[in-house]
C-alpha cells in the first residue's frame, strides 16, 4: 500500500498504522479430552413464510420549521393530551380528579344560578359576585385553597419535568434544537395555563355567568370589573407561584410523588405551622413563610378587603418574590443538569 | 478545514475543572460510517455533546456538517440524528406518537410528522405494533424505535450510541443490516459508538479511538491494519518440533499450546507447513488462514499504550483495574501518554 493512499492516523502520526503481530488466542487447551468431542449444530428454520418485508430507506426533503413551531408543539403536547389521545399522556386517575377539582371550584356558580333560578333573593345575594365573594373564589382558604387548586397544582407538576428525567426523554428534546430555556418556559406555560382554566377560569366563569343569569346591567359591570381584574391578578399570582414552586420540586426528582406531596407539604405544612405558631405568640409575621398567605395578603390588598394580617403587605410582596426566585433558580439549575448522553 | 469531512475539529479541549475530558482532538469523520471506540471514561460521550453544539468547549474549534459547533449548535442539532444509549423513550405513549413527537420537536408539520413516523417505522420494522405503547416493547423494539426517532428528519449524519445494546442474535444482526442500508442505500453518514468490535467492523469502514480524552487512531480500519496475514495450525502430538522445523525452514512462528499461528509468507506456506508436520511426525488437525480482525487491531493499539488486555470487552465494558506493562521503548520515548 503506498504512503499515498493510506488513510489512517495513529499515536498522531499521519499514514502510521499498527503493526505487528495479532494476539493468539489458544482455541484448545492441552489434554481435555476435546478431541473426541462432538457439537450438536442446530438446524435453522426457514420459516419464509409471511409478511414481505422489505426496507427501503426513503428519504425526506421537506423543511423544518422555526424555533416557536418547536415551542408550540412542546405546549401542545402537555396541554391536549388532557383532552386527547397522542399527546402526553395524563392517566385518568389525574384526569377525572381535574374534572372533580374543577366542578368544585365552580361550586359558587352553581349556587348563584340557584339562587337566580329559583328567585330566592337571599340567595341570589350570598352568592352573586361581590368583593369578599371573587376574593373568596380564588383566595378564600377553605375549600378551594385546602381541596382544589393545591391538589391540583400537585397533580399537573408531579411528572413535567421529574419523568422526563426518570425516562431519559429530556435526550429527545435536547438532542433536537430545543434549548433548556425553551423546555423550561413552555413546561412552565403548560402547567400555568391548565391551572389557570382552573382558578382564573373558573373565576371567569363564575363571574360573567352570574351576570348572564341576574341580567344585570353595565352600571353592575363597571363597578365590579375592576373587583373581578384584580381577583384575576391574584389568580395569576397563586398559578405563577404554585408551578415554579411545583415545577422546581418536580426538577429535583425523578418520579410523580415527591413532588406532588411536597408541594401539598409546602403549601398546606406553612400554613398550618404558621397559624399554629400565630395563636401561640399573636404575630402573623410567620405567615412569610406561607406561600398561599403571602398572595392572600396582597390579593386582600388588591381587592380593598380588611386584612388578616399584621404586618404589612409589602412585606408578603418581597417574601412571595423571593419564594419564586428560589424556586425559578432552582428549577433552572436542575434543568441545566440535564443529559443527554446519559441520565 | 475540509469541507469534505462530516465532523472536523481542531485542537478541541474540554474541561471540567482540572480534568480534561477531550485533549487536543483533531478529529476528521468523513463521510460513511465511522465507529467510535473508547473504554469508558475515554470522552466519547463528551465528544457527542461537542458535536451536538450542546456544551461549550474550552478551546480550540469544530466543524460539523459545515456547521460550527461554537455557534450553530441548533443547526447542527436539527441536521443530526441522536440515537441515545439509554432509555428515552415515554412509556406510556404509543410508538407512533413518540416518534412523531419527536420529528416536532424539529420543526416539522404535525402532520408531516405523523406521516414520515409511519414511513420510518415501517422501515425500522415497527409497523405492524406502531400503535402499541411503548412500555410493552421489548429492548430490540426499543432500540428500532429510538433508530426511528433519529431518523425521521432524514438527518445528513446520525449518532447512534451503542446502537446494539442489550439485543438479541436477531434484533443486533437487524439493526447492523438497518444501520448498514441508511448509510450504503440512503447514502447517510453515521458515527457509531460501541463496545461490540464485531459490530464496528461490520458496519463501519473509519474508526476513531479514543483514550483517556485523547485521539489515539483514526482512518480506516484496513488502513490501520497492518497485521500480518497468518495460517493457523492446531496440531497434535509434536507442535513443539514442528515449531523448530518450521522456524528453521525460514518461518515466522508463534505458538500458544497446541495452536501455531504461522506468517503467510506465498501460497507455498501451506505446503511448507505439511511437509514441516510429516518431517516431525506431527499430526495436523486443523489448518486455516487468520484474518486479523478490528479486536486484534484494537489489542494491539491497547498494547502499545502499555495495557495488558485480553480482549476489547474486558477493557471496554468492565473498565477493570488494568495491568499496566510495559510499552515499547519507542513509545516509551514519547513520553507519558495521560
Amino acid at each position: 500500500m503506498s504512503e499515498e493512499t493510506i488513510d489512517a492516523e495513529f499515536l498522531g502520526k499521519e499514514g502510521a498504522n499498527v503493526t505487528g503481530f495479532s494476539r493468539m488466542e489458544a482455541a484448545y487447551g492441552s489434554g481435555d479430552g476435546d478431541e473426541d468431542a462432538t457439537a450438536a449444530v442446530a438446524s435453522s428454520s426457514n420459516a419464509e413464510v409471511g409478511t414481505i418485508f422489505e426496507q427501503i430507506y426513503r428519504p425526506w426533503n421537506g423543511t423544518l420549521n422555526t424555533r416557536w413551531v418547536r415551542n408550540w408543539s412542546i405546549l401542545r403536547h402537555h396541554i391536549y393530551g388532557m383532552f386527547s389521545r397522542g399527546h402526553r399522556p395524563w392517566g385518568w386517575p389525574v384526569r377525572i380528579s381535574l374534572l372533580v377539582l374543577l366542578l368544585g371550584s365552580m361550586n359558587d356558580l352553581f349556587l348563584s344560578f340557584l339562587g337566580n333560578a329559583t328567585g330566592v333573593e337571599e340567595l341570589s345575594r350570598l352568592f352573586s359576585p361581590s368583593r369578599e365573594n371573587l376574593y373568596a373564589h380564588v383566595l378564600g382558604f377553605f375549600p378551594r385553597n385546602v381541596f382544589c387548586f393545591p391538589i391540583a397544582a400537585a397533580l399537573l407538576v408531579g411528572g413535567m419535568i421529574s419523568e422526563d428525567r426518570k425516562n431519559g426523554t429530556s435526550a429527545i428534546y435536547f438532542s433536537r434544537p430545543v434549548n433548556r430555556t425553551d423546555y423550561t418556559v413552555m413546561k412552565f406555560i403548560s402547567v400555568a395555563i391548565l391551572l389557570s382554566i382552573l382558578i382564573v377560569g373558573t373565576l371567569a366563569l363564575y363571574y360573567i355567568g352570574d351576570l348572564v343569569l341576574s341580567g344585570e346591567g353595565w352600571a353592575y359591570v363597571l363597578d365590579t370589573f375592576p373587583l373581578f381584574f384584580a381577583a384575576a391578578v391574584a389568580g395569576f399570582f397563586l398559578v405563577f407561584t404554585y408551578s415554579s414552586i411545583g415545577l422546581a420540586l418536580s426538577s429535583v426528582s425523578r418520579g410523580k410523588f415527591f413532588p406532588a406531596i411536597a408541594l401539598l407539604g409546602i403549601i398546606l405544612g406553612t400554613k398550618f405551622i404558621a397559624f399554629l405558631i400565630s395563636q401561640l405568640y399573636n404575630d402573623s409575621i410567620v405567615y412569610l413563610l406561607s406561600p398561599y398567605d403571602c398572595i392572600a395578603h396582597l390579593g386582600q390588598e388588591m381587592m380593598g378587603i380588611n386584612s388578616t394580617y399584621d404586618h404589612p403587605y409589602t412585606w408578603s410582596l418581597v417574601a412571595i418574590i423571593v419564594m419564586n426566585s428560589i424556586s425559578l433558580y432552582v428549577l433552572t439549575a436542575r434543568v441545566s443538569s440535564m443529559e443527554v448522553t446519559r441520565e | 478545514m475540509s469541507r469534505d469531512n462530516v465532523v472536523e475539529t481542531i485542537n478541541l479541549v474540554k474541561s471540567y475543572g482540572k480534568h480534561i475530558a477531550l485533549d487536543s482532538i483533531n478529529l476528521k469523520i468523513k463521510p460513511g460510517a465511522t465507529g467510535l471506540l473508547g473504554p469508558n471514561g475515554a470522552g466519547k460521550s463528551t465528544l457527542f455533546k461537542t458535536i451536538l453544539g450542546l456544551i461549550s468547549t474550552t478551546s480550540g474549534d469544530g466543524i460539523v456538517l459545515n456547521h460550527n459547533i461554537r455557534e450553530e449548535g441548533a443547526i447542527i442539532r436539527s441536521k443530526i440524528g441522536y440515537m441515545p444509549e439509554y432509555d428515552c423513550l415515554n412509556p406510556d405513549l404509543e410508538a407512533i406518537h413518540q416518534v412523531a413527537y419527536s420529528g416536532e420537536l424539529l420543526g416539522m408539520n404535525p402532520s408531516i410528522a405523523m406521516q414520515r413516523a409511519h414511513e420510518v417505522l415501517e422501515y425500522v420494522g415497527l409497523k405492524d405494533q406502531r400503535y402499541r405503547t411503548l412500555d410493552t416493547f421489548s429492548t430490540g423494539m426499543k432500540q428500532s424505535a429510538k433508530l426511528a426517532c433519529g431518523l425521521i428528519h432524514d438527518p445528513e449524519l446520525l449518532i447512534a450510541d451503542e446502537p446494539t445494546n442489550g439485543l438479541d442474535a436477531a434484533h443486533r444482526d437487524f439493526m447492523l443490516n438497518t444501520l448498514n442500508q441508511i448509510v450504503n442505500h440512503g447514502g447517510r453518514s453515521l458515527i457509531m459508538a460501541s463496545h461490540l468490535m464485531n459490530d464496528v467492523e461490520r458496519v463501519c469502514e473509519r474508526i476513531v479511538m479514543l483514550h483517556k480524552g485523547k485521539l489515539i487512531a483514526q482512518g480506516k480500519i484496513e488502513d490501520l491494519k497492518a497485521i500480518e496475514r497468518e495460517v493457523e495450525v492446531h496440531a497434535w502430538g509434536g507442535a513443539s518440533k514442528l515449531e523448530e522445523r518450521l522456524n528453521d525452514g525460514g518461518l515466522k512462528v508463534r505458538r500458544t499450546g497446541r495452536v501455531l499461528r504461522v506468517v503467510h509468507v506465498d501460497d507455498s506456506t501451506y505446503d511448507q507447513i505439511i511437509s514441516a508436520a510429516a518431517k516431525s511426525g506431527c499430526q495436523i488437525r486443523r489448518m486455516q488462514d487468520h484474518e486479523a480482525s478490528l479486536e486484534d487491531l484494537f489489542i494491539r493499539i491497547m498494547e502499545t499504550l502499555g495495557y495488558g488486555v485480553k480482549s476489547s470487552e474486558q477493557l471496554l465494558e468492565n473498565n477493570p483495574n488494568l495491568k499496566h506493562v510495559d510499552a515499547p521503548l519507542e513509545l516509551k520515548n514519547r513520553g507519558p501518554l495521560q
